[in-house]
């Protein structure tokens, strides 16, 4: 019984992911189209004259800028991890003064739109000299996903129970220790979820890297793009290409993140 | 519960002294108001998150507010000597012919697309709670979208509801269903803009909602069924109660994130046709960057009124918020 | 103790981040233009398809050579150029050289960013009048044009041969329509364009518009609303698809080289492409309504040097000026994008020597009108965004091509006042 329930549930999830996921199909076919036959009505489903010149094109020239993706996602989450779990532990464990203004201003502060941050950073940074450098661009990614990372730690801190806390604080163990030996590891489904929310928006990430990053050698995948918007023309199937080829890394990672969550649930989170 | 305890208990064994200095002994349990040292702790913990907020967020902030109240020509743009308006251009925003429209549009396309993703990804989330083979991949499978950049999602999204060209309407012509001018009629425009954004919303909300579901233990689940309650009661009974303050944090990070959506509008109909997908975003953005003259003082006014609209959902989730804890 | 499986990957991510933050702070840090005389000049330009090594890029860096610097391009999409150059201006790091659009100059100008040509030293005497005239602001000339480009319409010649229509006979609007009646008749698509709602769509309505006898001081005039009951009507009868209000220039051409079109409206640039296509193809200037050539608006981008603090880098940038608009740079310039035709006789004849085939482009160029003269200056953005806007609610059915001209020049006037 419970197999062949188990069954029809994987056959309705495939059609749900494959209604989800049509998009993406549709985005691998215009990679694989021609540019004559884009904008054929009616549609082909499948490419009736495949090209792989856009593959070419990405090959040859984006694998740079996708290992600068790459760098920027992964600074991108260890500086928000940093900043936001003891932050978090501050406010859910600490009993920071002030902590429910603190928490307010977080919400509050993802209000402020992109284009506003941009414009400021980058007077900020030329003053900095933080401009067209990895560290910068680090930063101002970070800024998308620190204050929701901040709100998931307070709220995933806040429920472990006391008697850790208590056993560790008999240990004679301070805030830090306590930190360090009892909060952080119990919290690593957090952490993996931050972490996830952290690299997908650094990774698809444009205003910043298109105000900040512009003149860099080194340019995240997402500027990489705009390589091929001419002024008076457009390589669609290049920039389709470059999407595909950039999201098979990200895709892997995130299967392998998802499965921690799943060994997360029982192992380290707090029942 | 064993468990954590005998993981206490091997750290029991581990003691290297107390942390990096922080003077709080082992004396009487933790009460809720700490010793002043756990205080000093506290600000240390939090100070890379306060230094962080007055940096980069509080600077654009008030750079914002700066740029709404003076009259910024381009020329004071470049120079910073700008004539102080004081709340003129807000005056200007508000009296617009365009600010009505661009209100119900931002009323529609919010509300539309976090009802929507929301429900949708609370479905998902209570599907997939079962393990059955191949959920984690698919789950997994479901976060694709957001990996994607925003050009490329919007223009698939643009293509595929492309009036003459479009797959979706070479489906529906299929069915016998006329065609349908999504992206280019003043009827269907603002309906395609909100389902794009709401299949770019659902894996958010799946996630999150998901991550919710696990902390309901499954022995309330098994409980009720003993009970004799079925999937449905079970939903309403347990599920969605439990899940209330994971669904108003969602709702509402949802609705600020909505609210700031530009790209995806852009992308499909430039806040066309006409203002039919302007919303307040979408203004904004247009003022600033969408003619060949540049008005930063009028976009920033836009985006100063958008910040108000998401402080007052804010300040209504604290109030919900009080009212429950209460 | 933090557990055995996050050590490594912590590990791992912090020796990547090393890496990375080593790569970027090494190759990655730039400065302003704005120190003296160091021997790196920037360079800014919306060419992001021409990537270094390209034959662009090249002769970019051979000016720079010539004139005794390093260039450092950099390539922006072309509607973030004039914003970031305001930015880099505000902060005092402005760039050396712009290649920035016609219609911005003035923009630019305007701001007081950008320096004359006077104040340069440079000649500007051999450049035509009516390419020149869209760098200009209040008497002063603040760039030069680098090329040229305009609007014509491209067929498809199998088409318009199985329709029976002979392109020849498209030289006014009532022989276009029948034309395109004939076509829709044979089972082909008529005309395609670009209405978007951006100035694509402005660039690409001109024609019509100047060509009804229109002026963009009076939107409303009977001469506009005709023009723009001609677009209406064709997206009505269906001989234009409905597509024309959300494409843009590059959309409307790909809608053309699936093969199902007769006309297309779209640019010089486009030569290249059109050779290539699977068909072939013709092009016929836009007819203006009674006859004659339609005034086309004027593409193409203009050289500027933004205002410098150190007045000793202007010698500079005025050779790299002048590398790039001699005679013989600008028809290299014609031929690395194969659309610009040089704004100097000199160059057009040159050009024509060398091909032939370009001679109606040519001519087109000389009768094309810039969008920022008749003394619109930076007042053309706001009556630009009044039009297209104003094509995008007659299109779509919103309000009639009367009314939204009305409304659009009612807006114009609120504005400018």
């Amino acid at each position: 019984m419970p197999a062949q329930r188990s069954w029809w549930r994987t056959g309705l999830g495939l059609l749900f992911t494959a209604i989800m996921l049509f998009p993406v199909y549709w985005m691998v076919n215009v990679s694989l189209t021609q540019t004559g036959d884009l904008r054929s009505s009616p549609p082909h489903w499948a490419p009736w004259a495949p090209t792989l010149e856009g593959y070419r094109a990405v090959l040859a020239n984006q694998l740079p800028a996708l290992g600068t993706s790459l760098v920027i996602g992964l600074g991108t989450v260890l500086l928000t991890v940093v900043i936001a779990a003891p932050a978090g532990y501050a406010l859910a464990l600490l009993n920071l003064r002030g902590g429910r203004a603190l928490n307010f201003l977080l919400i509050v502060a993802q209000m402020i739109p992109a284009v506003v941050m941009a414009m400021g950073f980058y007077a900020i940074y030329v003053r900095l000299g933080l401009l067209n450098t990895l560290p910068g661009l680090i930063i101002a990614d970070s800024t998308i996903a620190v204050p929701f990372g901040v709100l998931l730690y307070t709220a995933f801190m806040a429920g472990i129970p006391r008697e850790l806390l208590q056993a560790a604080r008999v240990d004679g163990a301070g805030a830090w220790r306590t930190f360090v030996s009892v909060v952080l590891p119990v919290s690593r489904n957090s952490t993996i979820t931050v972490s996830l929310f952290a690299f997908l928006w650094a990774w698809s990430d444009f205003i910043f890297a298109s105000t900040l990053n512009r003149n860099g050698d080194l340019i995240p995948i997402t500027l990489g793009i705009y390589q091929y918007i001419g002024n008076n023309t457009t390589q669609w199937n290049a920039i389709m290409a470059t999407a595909v080829v950039a999201s098979v890394p990200a895709a892997v990672l995130l299967v392998l993140a998802q499965r921690y969550v799943a060994a997360g649930v029982t192992a380290g989170s707090v029942k | 519960m064993t468990t954590t305890l005998a993981d206490a208990g091997t750290r029991r064994g581990d003691r290297a002294g107390a942390g990096d200095g922080s003077p709080a002994p082992a004396g009487p349990p933790r009460r809720r108001r700490g010793p002043n040292g756990t205080q000093w702790a506290a600000v240390g913990f939090a100070a890379p998150l306060l230094t962080y907020l007055a940096v980069f967020y509080a600077y654009p902030l008030l750079r914002n507010l700066d740029l709404s109240t003076h009259d910024y020509t381009i020329r004071a743009f470049v120079t910073g000597d700008a004539e102080f308006v004081g709340l003129d251009n807000y005056v200007d925003v508000v009296s617009s012919p365009l600010f009505g429209t661009a209100l119900a549009n931002t009323a529609i396309f919010t509300l539309g697309s976090i009802a929507v993703q929301f429900t949708l990804g609370l479905a998902l989330a209570v599907f997939f709670r079962s393990s059955f083979r191949l959920s984690g991949l698919l789950r997994a499978l479901f976060l694709v979208p957001w990996l994607l950049p925003l050009i490329v999602s919007a223009s698939t999204w643009s293509w595929m509801l492309n009036s003459e060209n479009g797959i979706v309407n070479s489906v529906l012509g299929a069915f016998g269903v006329g065609q349908v001018n999504w992206l280019t009629s003043p009827d269907t425009a603002l309906l395609s803009v909100t389902i794009a954004n709401i299949w770019l919303g659902i894996p958010f909300n799946l996630v999150i909602l998901y991550s919710g579901l696990q902390n309901i233990p499954d022995e309330v689940y098994e409980a009720s069924s003993l009970d004799g309650a079925g999937p449905w009661r079970q939903f309403w009974s347990i599920t969605f109660p439990l899940l209330r303050p994971v669904s108003a944090i969602t709702l509402l990070l949802g609705l600020i994130y909505t609210l700031k959506v530009v790209d995806v509008i852009w992308i499909m109909t430039t806040g066309g046709p006409g203002d039919a997908t302007t919303t307040l975003a979408v203004w904004s953005y247009s003022e600033a960057f969408g003619t060949g003259r540049p008005d930063f003082s009028p976009a920033a006014a836009v985006g100063n009124v958008l910040i108000l609209i998401a402080l007052v959902c804010g300040l209504l989730h604290i109030q919900l918020q009080r009212r429950q804890e209460a | 103790m933090i557990s055995s499986t996050r050590k490594p990957a912590l590990a791992a991510a912090a020796g990547l981040l090393s890496i990375g933050l080593l790569a970027g702070c090494s190759g990655g840090s730039t400065d302003g233009g704005g120190e003296a005389a160091s021997g790196t000049y920037t360079w800014w330009d919306p060419y992001p398809q021409h990537e270094s090594g390209s034959d662009w890029a090249n002769r970019v860096e051979a000016c720079g050579t010539e004139a005794g610097v390093e260039i450092q391009r950099t390539a922006y999409d072309t509607t973030a150029l004039t914003n970031q150059a305001l930015l880099a201006a505000q902060e005092g790091s402005s760039p050396d050289v712009i290649l920035l659009d016609n219609p911005a100059v003035s923009t630019l100008a305007e701001a007081g960013i950008l320096s004359t040509v006077d104040e340069l030293g440079l000649d500007v005497s051999e450049v035509d009048e009516n390419l020149l005239a869209a760098g200009q602001l209040e008497g002063d000339t603040f760039g030069i044009p680098i090329g040229a480009n305009t609007l014509a319409l491209y067929y498809n010649t199998a088409v318009l041969e199985a329709a029976g229509v002979d392109p020849a006979s498209v030289t006014d609007w009532a022989s276009l329509t029948a034309a395109l009646e004939a076509i829709d008749a044979s089972g082909a698509r008529g005309i395609t364009f670009a209405g978007i709602g951006t100035e694509e769509g402005s660039f690409q309505f001109l024609p019509w518009f100047w060509g009804a006898g229109a002026d963009l001081d009076e939107l409303d005039s009977p001469e506009a609303v005709a023009a723009l009951t001609l677009w209406k009507d064709w997206v009505d009868r269906g001989l234009a698809p409905n597509t024309v209000i959300n494409n843009s220039q590059n959309t409307t051409w790909e809608e053309f080289l699936t093969g199902d079109f007769g006309f297309v409206e779209n640019g010089t640039w486009q030569v290249n492409s059109a050779a290539e296509a699977g068909f072939e193809t013709g092009y016929v200037e836009i007819p203006a309504e009674s006859g004659g050539v339609a005034p086309a608006p004027t593409g193409g981008e203009f050289i500027v040097a933004p205002v410098q603090d150190d007045d000793a880098r202007y010698d500079v940038t005025r050779e790299i000026v002048e590398c790039m608009t001699t005679p013989e740079g600008f028809v290299e310039t014609a031929n690395t994008f194969a659309y610009y035709v040089p704004p100097t006789e000199e160059g057009q004849e040159a050009l024509v020597e060398e091909r032939p085939d370009l001679e109606t482009w040519v001519s087109a160029v000389r009768e094309a009108k810039g969008r920022t003269s008749d003394d619109l200056g930076t007042d053309y953005p706001v009556v630009s965004e009044a039009l297209w806007t104003a094509v995008q609610r007659a299109l779509s059915g919103i309000a009639s091509p009367q009314e939204a001209l009305e409304a659009a020049q009612d807006q114009v006037e609120s504005e400018l006042g």
